[in-house]
């Protein structure tokens, strides 16, 4: 993938504090993200994969600023915006958007469709009030909606209908870039589809950069230009959709991958499904050395000791592990 | 703030025409409206009804002792010849004060601690948590009792001191040791269910995606505020104070029915229940009349809570 990177992400580490035991007595810390390093191609659409906390949410958030870093750098514009608060980051909110996965709950109930999306509008200062319906309909057009929607609650709306909207409401601050955030796992597969299309359509006609998190591959497939792949809090894999898809280096991608079904049915009979042992390991306590160890199923003594480096092995392929060979180096 | 480029009349709009689409709900559900009009009427006899009913709710006529309904005495008589119909009126009054003073105290002390609990969370949040567990699990009838006896006689008896020190009339009305003690030991047992429910509202909309969504738009913290946790937050509150005013008047009721609430001769509904039990197989309508009218009073609120809860609640439907 040539181009600029829109957004760089340098050694981002997020960490939660949180109280256990029945009153709180025992502090502990999530290790929800730690020491990740990764560009996002201006136009391009990134893919984050792995399983259900593996700290992929954590990871957009921690970029939009929605969470504060616990250290590290997201360099957007040449500057950390890691660092900034909450009134240096609104002029930048109009350019970086997020969709939530679940579709009921991320519209306020208390707002029609036309006001929830017609505010960012408003407050962004994007176009007079007297142009507003217009953009609302505009908008509402541009995601497959009938404009006369404006003027219902969320209620009224299907689940589809609704993350339409909510993709509407991002597109409203016309943004350069979105972070998909599970956006189409909560929906029916029929619509799955229709609104990866809507995606797609969206990303040619405004030239839109994605973060697209999902949790497992299949959906990822068709639509991404680069994939990375997460375990518990660490990159474990980063490349472009073809280096990934035909030449899995990490261990974990190649037993994700094996759960992939083949579209071919010749290919699927001969498949061979790799199940990983035991369970993921809790965040609070991760492993030592590679996260991935105490389920690796050829980890060495020194997966328990070092923490594997974040190598390149080819142009544009990056792994992080001991027993992958070669390595270039830039 | 300068980078709020909304004017507060643009923010305004659209949170009035949430309040007038709740209103069009609420008109076209014929019990809830139902229960508007009772509550209506009963507001209006409890605020002017002492004025305009024929007899003051004390006075006797010895000769006309448990007469029947009549057009002079629209629901008879009591055993005192006191004209029941201004009673009730008058009892109308005293279920309205108790329960909006009582209601009111609870609301505020309910709403104050769940805001901080939900908001702040950690210790603080448990300590409130676990008061409103130990209040509720006492049982309640027993709470009042346990206050009433052992906080009704040294009150009197304060009172009477303060009396003969400075023979100021007000320590004189034993009313006021009454109503200091029914509101004070109901709102101590009605406050905890507001607690719990401004807590879960703060809680559960805090961490709702659509307040995630607002923040990642870019907006203040006071937009957010305004019209995204407050309109969420108001609804489900106002549904439990309408139904609490109603609970608030069936306790009050209880309780004097109990005799742990307001001593006679004021009038309260709970009272006059209990004098017309005793007699009731002679003179129904002794019965008959004040429970009647906690019942409309009980039906009101209730349909009025339901019905509000429906219009504030659209996704109720789903
Ligand atoms: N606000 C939070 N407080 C504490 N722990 C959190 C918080 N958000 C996420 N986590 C924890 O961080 C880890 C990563 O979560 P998340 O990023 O949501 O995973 P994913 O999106 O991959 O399912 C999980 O163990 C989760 O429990
Ligand atoms: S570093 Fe070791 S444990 Fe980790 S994935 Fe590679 S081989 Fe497995
Ligand atoms: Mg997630």
């Amino acid at each position: 993938m040539q181009g600029e990177p829109l957004l760089k992400i340098e050694n981002l580490v997020k960490h939660f504090n949180v109280r256990l035991g029945a009153f709180g007595e025992r502090g502990a810390t999530v290790h929800a993200l730690d020491d990740v390093n990764f560009e996002i191609i201006e136009g391009e659409t990134l893919s984050l994969v792995g399983e259900s906390g593996c700290g992929k949410s954590t990871t957009g958030f921690t970029i939009l600023n929605l969470h504060q870093a616990t250290s590290g750098k997201v360099i957007y514009k040449g500057e950390n915006i890691a660092t900034f608060d909450d009134k240096a980051m609104r002029p930048l909110r109009r350019d970086l958007q997020i969709v939530f996965q679940d579709p009921y709950s991320t519209l306020n109930p208390r707002m029609t469709i036309g006001e929830a999306v017609g505010e960012p509008i408003l407050f962004h200062k994007l176009c007079t009030k007297a142009e507003l319906p217009d953009r609302i309909n505009r908008l509402l057009t541009d995601v497959g909606l009938p404009p006369r929607f404006a003027g219902r609650y969320p209620h009224e709306l299907s689940g589809g209908q609704r993350q339409r909207v909510a993709i509407a409401r991002a597109l409203a601050c016309e943004p350069k870039f979105i972070v998909c955030d599970e956006a189409i796992s909560a929906l029916d597969v029929s619509i799955q589809a229709q609104i990866i299309n809507l995606l797609l359509d969206l990303q040619e006609k405004y030239g839109l950069t994605y973060l697209f998190i999902a949790h497992d591959l299949a959906v990822v497939r068709h639509i991404s230009d680069r994939v990375g792949v997460m375990y518990l809090g660490r990159l474990a894999e980063l490349a472009t959709r073809e280096q990934l898809f035909a030449n899995p280096l990490h261990p974990y991608t190649q037993a994700l991958l094996s759960a992939v079904p083949e579209a071919d049915p010749v290919l699927e009979k001969t498949r061979q499904r790799q199940v990983l042992q035991g369970d993921v390991p809790s965040p609070l306590n991760p492993p030592t050395g590679c996260r991935f160890h105490t389920r690796c199923p050829i980890a060495q003594e020194v997966c328990a000791q070092t923490i594997p480096e974040w190598r390149q092995i080819e142009p544009g392929h990056m792994v992080a592990c001991h027993m992958v060979p070669g390595g270039l180096h830039a | 703030m300068a980078t709020i480029p909304m004017t507060p009349a643009e923010l305004d709009e659209p949170k009035t025409s949430l309040w007038r689409d709740a209103w069009y709900r609420l008109v076209r559900n014929k019990l809830a409206i139902f229960g508007l009009f009772v509550i209506i009427v009963l507001a209006f006899a409890a605020a002017f009804g002492p004025y305009l009913t024929p007899y003051d709710f004390l006075s006797q006529d010895l000769d006309a002792r448990n007469a029947a309904p009549s057009w002079a005495h629209l629901f008879g008589t009591d055993d005192l010849g006191r004209d029941v119909f201004s009673r009730v009126i008058y009892g109308t009054r005293t279920a309205f004060v108790v329960a909006i003073v009582v209601t009111a105290i609870a609301v505020t002390i309910g709403v104050a601690l769940g805001a901080m609990a939900g908001f702040f969370g950690g210790w603080l949040d448990r300590i409130i948590m676990w008061l409103t567990d130990v209040t509720m699990s006492v049982p309640n009838l027993l709470l009042v009792v346990v206050i009433n006896a052992s906080l009704k006689a040294p009150l009197a008896a304060w009172m009477e001191a303060q009396y003969m020190a400075t023979l100021n009339p007000f320590f004189r009305e034993t009313i006021w040791v009454d109503f200091i003690l029914v509101f004070g030991s109901m709102a101590l047992i009605s406050w905890p269910p507001y607690a719990r429910l401004v807590r879960a509202q703060v809680l559960s909309i805090r961490s709702r995606p659509y307040i995630t969504a607002a923040r990642a738009l870019g907006l203040t913290t006071r937009i957010i505020l305004m019209r995204y946790v407050v309109p969420n937050a108001v609804g489900p509150l106002i549904v439990s104070v309408s139904a609490g005013l109603g609970t608030a008047m069936v306790l009050e009721s209880a309780f004097s029915f109990l005799g742990v609430g307001v001593n006679p001769p004021t009038p309260s509904w709970g009272n006059m229940i209990s004098d017309g039990l005793r007699v009731w197989q002679h003179y129904p309508h002794l019965l008959a009349a004040p429970a009647a009218v906690l019942g409309l009073a009980t039906v009101g609120f209730s349909f009025l809570g339901d019905g509000l809860n429906d219009a504030l609640n659209p996704r109720g439907s789903k």
